[in-house]
């Protein structure tokens, strides 16, 4: 029986109920010492000097971290430009920045210490606003733009020379200009999307250590150790192969731990203090350490008087915060798709990713494409209401499908978005037309909405694998995969049992160790599925091939007539003439003895020109739909979401129920960002760093229905079919609460998120609305 | 002041030496020894460090460990008997109650804390009592339904779940839906 579809329950399921599964904070070193650090209260300042003499002399500190430790050509990392510095050099550039950092033998010895430590500022003006930093004037934050050689698509970005914005993106078809005359009715809104925060239950954590021939090990609670095992060797000068990076179970990523955050510090201060370090974040850290891009979206849309869309131009600004991280590729990721999943003939669409004094960003699942989704949805709702179409049937008369050329280049295949589209709408019993549900003469009123996204997955990108078949017919894949909730242990296994025809109990797949593990370029874009996955399977092949060798000349048949099915190779069809994978090893090695190997490597071909933001964007395409019914209390502006469905193509299910997972996380996720998650900022510094007082959704918050759908269209590149589709049911959650929420309100739109109660209120109050606002056409 | 105590900790004493501001969460990861107790929020409201103590449900990061002395603390590591998964347990992995697993101890020594006191709870009550246990991979839909599952009794019945499941599966749409308010 095929376990590809097989609700496989999870390897790790025994260590996790039972508190055994360690996590990087749970680790135990000899001689540990821990870190804390001394963060900057302002925004924006000129780092006059830094005085840690103090601390250095209090007992118990074994070391500390000052600018004065970095040399200059060895002080900056990221992934795509290197503008962060280890600790802060000539300038601060957030509230929250890490000016120094003290290792001690206790925490609260590290946290005395850090009061010692003197440090002038020289305040400079913050630029708190994308737009704002955007014009000209403005602070700028950096002068240089040094790129790093660690990612595949350096090639990819544009990058621009003026002021704050660092690089930016644009594609395009047709004559927007020409298209907008053509159309009957033209819209131009803005949207716009704030910070808010993973929210990861467990905080960053690292542990770093020196051994005696000067290799680096490092354990991290990070979604991407072959990536920082690369950067960790450019920033120390060592060779790959002197820098360890291993990955235990990691509690909850969500993008949050991608790329390097804390691991530079706790190298140069483990090597400073010749001890090995562990840093722990506290909450509130983690909030000064990576958020969402938020984002401000123009967008404005010419329509046929029929519902066709003939023109689309889109400008959205993502605030990067104060350093680059994946900014330059999460904007570009946004604009490739904010022109949404619909065939447009004209098409304008441009992007830019923005400094500003505020906590560095990063990747957040979407990756970008939230933000763009929230503000073509909303406005495909209002531009509907206005023409009195079924905002349902006006996306279907503009959705993709197989075989369209995307607004990138890209060919798209296995598209499964109407069937995503109408198997949502159906959940919520959608009953076309305008009006959703009956209005009520209380202050309770009901609406109900929908929304679709289109998302592209990190490409060019690289996935290795390799294969142990022991003589006992068990299996070891090695992996560096993170597990970061997914179940990538489970998943990975069903795949390669299903090629070996051993049972997936029999194959044990590694969490990621670099020192044995090979290359892996991420786990995040949702993409070890994907690409692990034909990685892993490829590798399960060549052993599988050395099987069916060693079995054809043992069995006097040709290898094309056999097949491996429960452990044994067999003439298809003759379950009599078979050996045990035992005997093969026999036969080759004269005993219980030897491995089979099998090595093998993955890599997504493509990549956009910057020149005309035009090529392959994606190896797949991530399709969702979401659909929604809320409850909005018009008295106190608080909105109830009743019913919340999502339906995901996700090619082949490998593990259905990891699927479901998958969506009711991002399902839930986006409920509480459509409601009331948000960063909150006064002055630049950020003021609600705690669950106290930025409190993700609980189960109290859970609608009472609560619905994930998996669609599939099998894609044909994707192992049996399968596509990434970890963040898929994200993007659409968002505009569907807000549809619903203004199609219980008439029509009133709210284009800014969260869907704050006051923002109801006043919407209600006949205050900020202004929807179905055309620019030609009707009055 | 370190003082030397003893702390019963799933039925073991354990002799520690601690200073009187100790945590509790502290004291049972480092001193004890017992990492399944995880750290969250610091401030009581993740529930990611749940334990019961004298059968209260406590935050182990607002308690101290000198307030334990002579009490009966209970974490995930003293759940299972003989190698024999608790119920609830069992039904996290058999229902798929978790993802990264890092609240994972807390859901269950919350629904541990609920369940010895009713055994009875209504889906509502439920959400009500784990509303303060956050977690932030599984939208909690399967969290409710692994408790569920043990309050009705199914979790011996996996087998026939994962048949019905299996069915389903070849439908195009696999679709779970949890509807936890029956007149909707
Ligand atoms: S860590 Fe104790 S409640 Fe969050
Ligand atoms: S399983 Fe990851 S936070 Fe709950």
């Amino acid at each position: 029986m095929s376990t590809i579809g097989e609700n496989a329950s999870r390897v790790d399921g025994p260590a996790k109920v039972t508190g055994a599964a360690q996590y990087t904070g749970d680790l135990e070193f000899p001689g540990l010492v821990h870190v804390k650090a001394l963060r900057s209260v302002h925004p924006h300042a000129r780092l006059v000097s830094v005085d840690a003499r103090a601390a250095e002399a209090l007992p118990g500190v074994a070391a500390v971290l000052t600018r004065a430790d970095l040399s200059p050509q060895n002080s900056h990392f990221g992934p795509v430009v290197k503008d962060q510095p280890i600790v802060a050099v000539d300038r601060v550039r957030y509230a929250g920045e890490v000016v120094a950092a003290v290792a001690a033998e206790e925490p609260d010895v590290a946290e005395e210490a850090l009061d010692l430590i003197q440090v002038e500022y020289e305040p400079l003006e913050p630029v708190l606003d994308p737009i704002e930093a955007m014009s000209p004037g403005a602070p700028v934050l950096h002068e240089s733009r040094v790129q790093s050689e660690s990612r595949l698509d350096k090639g990819h970005y544009r990058y621009e020379d003026r002021g704050n914005v660092l690089t930016s993106y644009s594609v395009g078809r047709g004559d927007v200009d020409e298209g907008f005359v053509a159309s009957d009715l033209v819209f131009e809104d803005t949207y716009t999307t704030p910070k808010i925060q993973h929210g990861h239950l467990e905080p960053h954590v690292v542990a770093a250590s020196w051994d005696a021939t000067g290799k680096l090990t490092v354990h991290s609670a990070t979604q991407n150790p072959s990536s920082i095992r690369v950067q960790l060797a450019e920033l120390f000068e060592l060779p790959q192969s002197m820098v360890r990076v291993v990955v235990p179970y990691v509690g909850g990523g969500y993008g949050g731990k991608v790329h390097l955050r804390l691991e530079p510090l706790a190298a140069a201060l483990a090597r400073k203090a010749r001890r090995p370090v562990q840093w722990k974040l506290t909450r509130e850290e983690v909030f000064l350490t990576g958020h969402c891009h938020a984002a401000v979206v123009r967008i404005k849309t010419g329509v046929k008087r029929d519902g066709t869309i003939l023109a689309r131009q889109v400008e959205a600004v993502y605030d990067t915060g104060a350093y680059a991280l994946t900014g330059p590729s999460t904007s570009r990721n946004g604009g490739e798709v904010s022109g949404g999943p619909y065939r447009i003939p004209h098409q304008r669409l441009t992007s830019y990713c923005v400094y500003t004094n505020t906590p560095p960003t990063g990747p957040y699942r979407g990756f970008g494409v939230p933000q763009v989704c929230w503000a073509y949805e909303a406005q495909m709702d209002d531009m509907a209401r206005r023409l009195e179409m079924d905002p349902l049937e006006m996306r279907l008369r503009n959705l993709v499908h197989d075989g369209d050329v995307f607004v990138t280049g890209d060919t798209l295949e296995a598209v499964g978005l109407e069937d995503c589209l109408r198997a949502a709408a159906e959940a919520v019993e959608w009953r076309g037309g305008a009006e959703q549900a009956p209005r009520a003469a209380g202050p309770l009123v009901r609406g109900k909405g929908v929304a679709v996204m289109i998302k592209t997955t990190m490409t060019p990108s690289h996935s290795s694998a390799g294969l142990r078949l022991n003589a006992d017919g068990s299996a070891t894949l090695l992996s560096g995969s993170v597990d970061i909730g997914q179940g990538v242990q489970t998943t990975l296994a069903q795949m390669v049992s299903e090629v070996l025809g051993i049972p997936r109990e029999r194959v044990s797949v590694t969490l990621p160790d670099t020192d044995v593990t090979p290359f892996d370029q991420s786990t995040s874009s949702s993409r070890t599925v994907f690409s692990m996955g034909n990685a892993a399977v490829a590798a399960a092949r060549q052993v599988a091939d050395q099987l069916l060798e060693i079995g054809a000349g043992e069995l006097e048949a040709d290898p094309a007539d056999l097949e491996l099915r429960d452990g044994h190779v067999q003439v298809a069809g003759v379950p009599e003439r078979r050996l045990a994978f035992g005997d093969l090893f026999r036969a080759r090695f004269g005993g219980a003895v030897g491995s089979l190997f099998g090595n093998a490597g993955f890599q997504s071909r493509g990549g956009v020109d910057p020149a005309t933001g035009k090529g392959k964007a994606s190896a797949f395409f991530f399709l969702s739909a979401c659909a929604a019914e809320v409850e909005v209390d018009t008295e106190t502006g608080k909105v109830r979401v009743v019913r919340l469905v999502t339906a995901v193509d996700a090619g082949k299910a490998i593990n259905p129920r990891q699927c479901h997972l998958q969506n009711q996380g991002s399902m839930l996720m986006s409920l509480g960002s459509s409601l009331f998650e948000e960063m909150v900022f006064d002055n630049g510094q950020p003021i609600n760093c705690t669950f106290l007082s930025y409190l993700p959704p609980s189960m109290q918050d859970h609608p009472e229905t609560f619905t994930s759908l998996l669609v599939e269209h099998p894609h044909p590149d994707g192992p049996f079919g399968a596509k990434g589709m970890g963040e898929a049911a994200l993007g659409p959650v968002e505009p569907a609460i807000g549809n619903a929420v203004a199609n219980a309100l008439g029509g009133s739109r709210l284009k800014d998120l969260p869907l704050r109660p006051e923002r109801v209120v006043e919407v209600v109050r006949g205050g900020a609305t202004d929807w179905g606002r055309s620019l030609q056409g009707l009055p | 002041m370190k003082r030397e105590m003893v702390l019963n900790v799933n039925g073991e004493e354990h002799d520690v030496e601690i200073e009187p501001n100790r945590l509790l969460l502290e004291a049972l990861r480092e001193d004890v020894g017992l990492t399944g107790t995880k750290e969250g929020c610091s401030i009581g409201v993740c529930g990611a460090c749940s334990v019961i103590v004298d059968g209260r449900l406590v935050s182990a990061c607002l308690t101290l460990a000198a307030a334990c002395e002579g009490k009966k603390i209970e974490t995930i590591e003293g759940l299972a008997r003989d190698g024999e998964l608790h119920p609830l347990q069992r039904a996290f992995v058999q229902f798929g109650g978790f993802q990264c697993g890092i609240c994972t101890p807390g859901q269950i020594m919350a629904a541990k804390a609920l369940l010895d006191h009713n055994p009875n709870p209504t889906t509502d009550q439920v959400k009500e009592w784990m509303s303060a246990n956050l977690c932030r991979c599984t939208g909690y839909y399967k969290i409710l339904e692994s408790v569920m599952a043990v309050v009705e009794g199914k979790v011996d019945e996996g087998r026939r779940d994962e048949a019905v499941r299996q069915a389903r599966i070849q439908s195009l749409y696999q679709s779970d839906t949890y509807k936890s308010n029956a007149s909707d």
